[in-house]
């Protein structure tokens, strides 16, 4: 229950589904966490259900795609918790359209949120990272960062971004022992999930159906893709970086 | 690592090297631990330096017949497997143009023949019983090309491909996956690099050092955990960032 005892995490996008059971996860596990996400009310409530279990973390408000929401983040990290020792890069957007139905302001908007925001909070957070003498950095990518997808060009495109930056400043930073990795999550339960279905004008069950149509039988759970963002933060991954790791039931192999 | 407390475990080449390590984290995560091995002096410094391992399984994984009776012998000793990690494997290091027919063959056999041999004998359980975990360990050789072991790197290309189809037909009730790593100081390593190639390498790497044989065991004590529950059909990368670039990030 302390695999990350005194380090102090960063959670883009960790008012709901992935970023959220991340943070729970983390917060038991002994990391101080910091809710960054532009949703208040749900962020707010994650702090809160971090505390009554007895945890320590914080919600900053922050729109991951302007710099000065980053830096304010990452300030409000070190001034709370005193460093900086994992950024989780996870608050991300899906647009269910191909290049005739995506808009171009639909189009900037995906890649701002699911690419910009990582090179904006790394840019704040690797200083500090160095400082602690290292850090982890994990990304999320998606099956869809290392396969195409129907009816997601912005967000195949974003997700390839991510898998193959995360291999640049892998390589980039590996000296100053900041270890950088990406997740790839398979369809998993999340408010993101369930949005698809909606965009694509597709009843919610029949979506999910075909969502649990992997080897495994099943869609994800949040708190499965929390357990392999942990791991790749954890000291257990002291050697893995750049890597992809795909928690997708099967659905790629 | 959840749920890996008295689970039934078999470590092929477990008597060395990175196997002996994995043998050594399965223990402390609280499972049962049998290891299987063709080197009997090896197996016998495995059984002293760890009295808790449940069994010692003296085969060779190249030999069906040696491996279907060290199943037999499983059987009786465990009654079913959970999880199997499937890393016997061998490698030399020779120039393309120098491979003997013997060589190639012999690495092949070990590699590849091998881990379908203990992986079908070990599947063939999971289905029947009530599911199981398969880890095979693949190398980041097995993705990119790398010279001076054609044999190695055509062997676990075949691994890795192998791991994805198990996965396929063996679901939901198995999980299998494969381990990339790099380059791993091992014995089997150690004998092979002179301390100027092991400098060389080093500098390559992104974190500045070669892996250690715990920091794969974590990686499959991780994958053979329930906290892996959804991950299935995959071949994970632990390089120390080696091939996050691959040559042209090296200069």
């Amino acid at each position: 229950m302390d695999t990350l005892k005194n380090k102090v995490a960063l959670i883009t996008g960790g008012a709901s589904g992935i970023g959220r059971a991340t943070a729970i996860l983390f917060a038991q596990e002994g990391a101080a966490v910091v809710i960054a996400d532009i949703d208040a009310e749900a962020g707010q409530a994650v702090v809160k259900e971090i505390e009554a279990a007895g945890g320590r973390a914080l919600f900053t408000a922050c729109d991951v795609t302007k710099a000065q929401d980053c830096q304010q983040a990452v300030e409000a990290a070190v001034a709370a918790f005193g460093g900086l020792d994992i950024l989780f890069n996870n608050a991300g957007i899906i647009r269910r359209a191909d290049v005739l139905t995506t808009t171009e302001a639909e189009w900037d908007r995906v890649m701002d949120v699911n690419v910009k925001s990582i090179f904006l909070m790394s840019k704040c957070a690797i200083p500090h990272m160095e400082r602690r003498g290292g850090g982890a950095i994990i990304n999320t990518s998606s099956g869809w960062g290392l396969k195409g997808g129907r009816n997601a060009v912005s967000y195949c495109a974003s997700k390839g971004a991510v898998t193959n930056m995360t291999r640049a400043m892998a390589i980039d930073h590996g000296r100053q022992n900041i270890r950088v990795n990406a997740v790839c999550p398979g369809d998993t339960d999340t408010p993101t999930l369930r949005s698809e279905a909606k965009q694509l004008g597709q009843p919610e069950n029949e979506f999910l159906t075909e969502s649990a149509a992997r080897p495994l039988g099943r869609y994800g759970r949040p708190e499965e893709i929390a357990e392999a963002v942990l791991f790749l933060a954890s000291e257990a991954a002291s050697y893995i970086t750049g890597a992809a790791l795909v928690v997708d039931g099967g659905g790629l192999a | 690592m959840h749920g890996l407390k008295n689970k039934r475990v078999l470590i092929t080449g477990g008597a060395g090297g990175i196997g002996f390590e994995m043998a050594r984290r399965f223990l402390a995560e609280g499972a049962r631990v049998a290891i299987l091995d063709r080197d009997p002096l090896a197996c016998q410094r495995a059984k002293e330096s760890l009295p808790a391992l449940s069994g010692i399984l003296l085969a060779d994984v190249s030999d069906e017949t040696e491996v279907a009776r060290a199943f037999d012998e499983l059987d009786a000793l465990f009654g079913g497997l959970d999880v199997l990690i499937n890393n016997a494997g061998i490698s030399i290091r020779h120039a393309f143009l120098d491979i003997t027919a013997d060589e190639w063959r012999s690495v092949i056999n070990v590699n590849l023949n091998g881990v379908f041999y203990v992986a079908q004998q070990a599947a063939r359980r999971m289905w029947a019983g009530s599911g199981g975990v398969i880890l095979n360990m693949g190398s980041t050789n097995g993705l990119t090309g790398y010279p001076y072991y054609a044999d190695y790197n055509a062997s676990k290309a075949g691994v890795i491909e192998l791991t994805r189809s198990m996965a396929l037909e063996l679901g939901p009730k198995v999980r299998v996956n494969a381990v990339c790593p790099g380059f791993i100081m091992t014995p089997m390593q150690e004998a092979e690099y002179t301390p100027e190639m092991r400098r060389a390498f080093e500098a390559k790497v992104p974190l500045q050092r070669l892996g250690k044989p715990e920091d794969v065991a974590a990686l499959f004590a991780f994958l053979a955990s329930d906290e892996a529950a959804f991950i299935t059909g995959q071949a994970f990368v632990i390089d120390g960032g080696e091939i996050a670039g691959g040559l042209a990030s090296q200069a």
